[in-house]
């Protein structure tokens, strides 16, 4: 191995020494394998059984026609969603971050809205609003005379405009991101080149930025994909079906098979839109110039067109971030939904009867149990793993990490099949225990990410400063590394915490009669037809984001929230 | 008695021996330096000395404790090694005001709060951050950071004081006067220090002794004038200030010096003797002289001025030389004239480019 009279000093191996930190890793390892790696082996291994048989029967069966056609209509659906998507999220971050369009900060904040608000209520809102007896519908029709509009919501085309809706802020984050990142002397040495405006444009920023474009629409897509509220309210009534969707019929059967084999197939459309995504990020790793400059650009001069695209830019903010808030807030004080819009139809009774009713006050008490349980053990685990693998580079803490962060790429409809198969047995089903082992298994990846980013803040000579001071490993992260991640975890926490905490997609899979969430009864009461109690209920739950973001906010000094 | 003995100290990276096999000792109230270029093991071997990182052969004693032997299955912890660390980057804590910074190696040896007080502001006094316990890391500037670096290192008067680079983040004008008051530091502490460094100013300006490394060796100890005047090798001589290096030929004797043929011109110069055949001639700029009756004839291609000498680059058959000479002598642009070598090294062996 050594070379020439160097082999006489060939090292010793290398130990790995054993302190305090080895048992609370084997610990989270253990931990790991028994609340992310068996349930998810399990849909992997049952797909391929029937009677204790191994099969491709499963298979066969999911890919025949009328299995296959939720499986196009998932693929499509969220295509035209990403291109919609990435036309609006680029055009506004253009026009956000690199004109002098009046206000152009507080439109940043209004666009972004819809980030956060639960995609379901969306879709209640906007059958609220474009529904046959919609807000907006009925002007509409009065003005142009007709009874029935040709266009109805509740139709792919609904579906794809309100996943645009969702979705394009993901696009909208990737692309101002990457402008503002751009190096302005790119820019401008195309101009001294004697390029104009507009050729700088096209030929050097948006090639520049198409990486940021492409990987934002796969996003979008991604989430398209992984959703479920939006093709559920809008989709099952005129039986158009995705794959979330199918998952969801084929438990009401009940059939297991079924649902097993579809969310193989959801996996798979996930996967390889996830492989196009790192792809994209690799291509990306070509334009390496854009990278952390401060010089910013001067801004497109709009001219003439300064106010008119304000205008526009204005009303596109009001009709995706207002007026769904505001349908919502209206319906839920209206006495009876298609009442005629004056004083005497509002009411409150609709809040008076939602704090009465049993069935709400313990769904919002088990919907904050399981956020607050789900946030805590998520951050728990993470935290060891994230130190595990960032700081004290424990030997296979690696594998921790992969694992530990693979649920990203599982659509939560099949986190929820996977829970089922892996406890449902163990005498869990319907109890508040499976749904969260669930959340756990999904928002552990978030968890991880945010502590392990705050980790890497906190610069490894911190730590030795310590050491050499005198302090021991567990005394050390006691007193320099826990208080440094401290507002990175709070962070962390609120970010499983807050869509736990109106989380609709697994837990609709996985309750029964008294373990429903908040999301499930709002779910629930919607398609029940009770939209004003649904509104109520969705507005107290609005009421609530709102105030975990301002937390959000201030925990983390504006980084994250909105 | 040395206060700090390292012996046969190795450390493996992969296929890659960082340290291989280095040896050296600092005396009581000594300050060494191991200066070499980056990758060359000199953080490697101060990190092993702290106990950052384990060594995988040798000795490390520290105040006659074994600390580190990897053949004895000893090692200490950093926490269990009396020594107090400046890092690169300050790693002063954040979280905590200047004052806590300071006084933390101490709350840890669990004195009593008046002792930690007094001694806290002790050595705050001493690297002059009077006033400023209260402030927060951030509010500080970067020669404070360093500053309080300094005090936690050796609040709790440790027996070795390890300094890695520290005055490479600080601007010109602040890392001249931090070499002087690090001296002084040291004069005052009475503790030994061990400090690594490329910067070869530096470690000229601050040391008793240097150790110069290369690719994880020692490759010579001594006082900054023994590197500077003989350095044991080629590498050190180009390490270490600037050097002119001319392929030769020993062509003869005469007495105890050599002849050696250099440009087709013969120079004498002091060599070792039994050198003979290709060799090469190490010289310092301020060891050529320009002078018209010297040995070997030169062209002037660039002069600039650089305070009070003037440095020189000049051609001389296809050979460009660096030369310095007093700003009381100056030779034109472009003017044709000759060099005299008043000294010279000589390595054996042709140079390689």
């Amino acid at each position: 191995m050594a070379t020439g009279g160097q082999a006489l000093a060939a090292p010793l191996p290398r130990r790995y020494r054993v302190d305090a930190r080895t048992p609370l890793v084997l610990a989270a390892a253990l931990l790991l394998a028994l609340i992310v790696v068996y349930p998810l082996v399990q849909v992997l291994i049952r797909s391929f059984r029937v009677e204790d048989q191994w099969t491709l029967a499963i298979y066969a069966r999911a890919l025949t026609a009328t299995n296959l056609r939720p499986l196009w209509n998932t693929v499509w659906v969220s295509a035209a969603t990403s291109v919609v998507a990435m036309t609006i999220g680029t055009l506004l971050a253009f026009l956000l971050v690199r004109t002098d369009l009046p206000g152009r900060q507080f439109m940043r904040t209004v666009v972004v809205m819809p980030y956060a608000i639960p995609p379901f209520f969306g879709a209640i809102a906007w059958a609220q609003l474009l529904g046959p007896q919609g807000y907006l519908m009925r002007p509409v029709l009065e003005l142009l005379g007709i009874e029935r509009a040709p266009w109805t919501i509740y139709s792919p085309a609904g579906i794809v405009f309100v996943l645009a809706i969702h979705t394009f802020p993901f696009v909208f984050l990737t692309v101002a991101g990457a402008l503002e990142r751009m190096d302005a002397s790119l820019e401008e040495a195309a101009r001294t080149s004697g390029a104009g405006t507009l050729a700088v444009m096209r030929q050097i920023t948006v090639p520049l930025v198409l990486p940021a474009i492409l990987a934002g629409g796969v996003l979008a897509f991604m989430g398209s994909v992984a959703n479920f509220g939006i093709p559920a309210l809008l989709g099952l009534r005129v039986r158009f079906f995705v794959l979330t969707t199918s998952i969801y019929n084929a438990l009401n059967i009940p059939d297991f098979g079924l649902a097993t084999a579809m969310s193989m197939l959801l996996v798979v459309v996930s996967i390889v839109a996830l492989l196009l995504q790192r792809r994209i990020q690799r291509g990306e790793g070509r334009f390496a110039v854009i990278a952390g400059k401060a010089i910013h650009p001067q801004p497109l001069r709009l001219g003439r067109l300064r106010w008119p695209a304000f205008a526009l830019a204005l009303t596109f903010g009001v009709v995706i971030a207002v007026l769904p808030i505001a349908a919502l807030v209206l319906t839920s004080f209206l006495r009876y939904y298609g009442a005629p819009l004056e004083l005497a139809s509002l009411t409150t009774r609709h809040y008076v009867y939602v704090f009465e009713l049993d069935q709400a006050r313990r769904a919002l008490m088990n919907s904050l149990g399981l956020a607050t349980g789900a946030a805590t053990i998520a951050m728990a685990l993470g935290t060891v793993i994230a130190y595990a693998h960032v700081k004290a580079k424990v030997p296979g803490s690696g594998l921790l990490d992969v694992v530990g962060t693979l649920p990203y790429a599982i659509p939560h409809t099949v986190i929820a099949i996977a829970v089922l198969l892996a406890w449902a047995r163990m005498g869990l089903y319907g109890t508040l225990s499976i749904i969260l082992l669930a959340y756990v298994l999904a928002y552990l990846p978030f968890a991880i990410r945010t502590t392990s980013a705050a980790l890497q803040q906190i610069h490894g000579s911190l730590e030795e400063a310590g050491r050499v001071s005198g302090a021991g490993p567990l005394q050390t992260f006691r007193d320099i590394v826990l208080p440094l991640v401290r507002p990175g975890m709070l962070a962390g926490w609120i970010l499983v915490f807050m869509p736990a905490s109106r989380e609709l997609t697994m837990s609709i899979l996985l309750f029964s009669l008294r373990s429903e969430t908040i999301g499930v009864t709002i779910f629930n009461m919607q398609d029940g037809g009770y939209t004003q109690i649904a509104a109520a209920l969705a507005v107290v739950v609005l009421s609530l984001v709102l105030a975990g973001n301002l937390a959000l906010r201030s925990a983390t000094g504006g980084r994250l929230g909105f | 008695m040395a206060r700090l003995v390292v012996e046969g100290l190795w450390k493996q990276f992969g296929a890659v021996a960082a340290v291989a096999g280095v040896s050296f000792e600092v005396g009581e109230r000594e300050f060494f330096t191991l200066l070499g270029p980056s990758g060359c093991g000199k953080t490697t071997t101060l990190r092993c000395v702290a106990g950052l990182e384990e060594p995988d052969r040798g000795e490390v004693r520290i105040g006659g404790r074994v600390v580190s032997a990897p053949a004895a299955r000893v090692f200490d912890p950093p926490e269990r090694r009396s020594i107090g660390m400046v890092f690169q980057n300050y790693a002063i804590w954040p979280h905590m005001t200047v004052f806590d910074n300071v006084a933390y190696p101490l709350r840890l040896m669990k004195q009593d709060r008046t002792t930690v007080e007094r001694a806290v502001r002790e050595v705050l006094a001493l690297v002059a951050l009077e006033g400023l316990e209260r402030r927060f890391p951030s509010q500080l500037s970067g020669g404070q950071q360093q500053r309080v670096a300094l005090a936690r290192a050796m609040v709790r008067r440790p027996q070795q004081l390890l300094l890695d680079e520290p005055l490479s983040n600080l601007d010109a004008k602040l890392r001249e006067q931090m070499r002087f008051e690090l001296k002084e530091l040291q004069r005052r502490m009475q503790v030994p220090i061990l400090y690594v460094t490329h910067d070869q100013a530096e470690a000229m300006g601050m040391s008793d002794r240097i150790a110069v490394m290369d690719a994880g060796r020692i490759v010579q100890v001594g006082s900054p004038q023994e590197i500077y005047t003989r350095p044991a090798d080629r590498f050190v001589a180009d390490f270490i200030g600037l050097m002119n290096f001319i392929p030769g030929r020993v062509v003869g004797r005469d007495d105890a010096r050599l002849v050696v043929e250099v440009l087709g011109r013969r120079v004498t110069v002091e060599g070792p003797p039994g050198v003979s055949g290709p060799v090469t001639l190490a010289v310092r700029p301020e060891d050529l002289e320009l002078d018209l009756l010297g040995e070997i004839p030169v062209r002037v291609e660039v002069r600039s001025f650089v305070g009070n000498v003037v440095d020189y680059k000049v051609r001389a058959d296809g050979q460009v030389l660096r030369v310095q000479a007093h700003a009381s002598v100056t030779v034109e642009e472009g003017a044709q004239t000759a060099v005299r070598v008043r000294r010279a090294l000589l390595f054996p062996g042709e140079m390689r480019a």
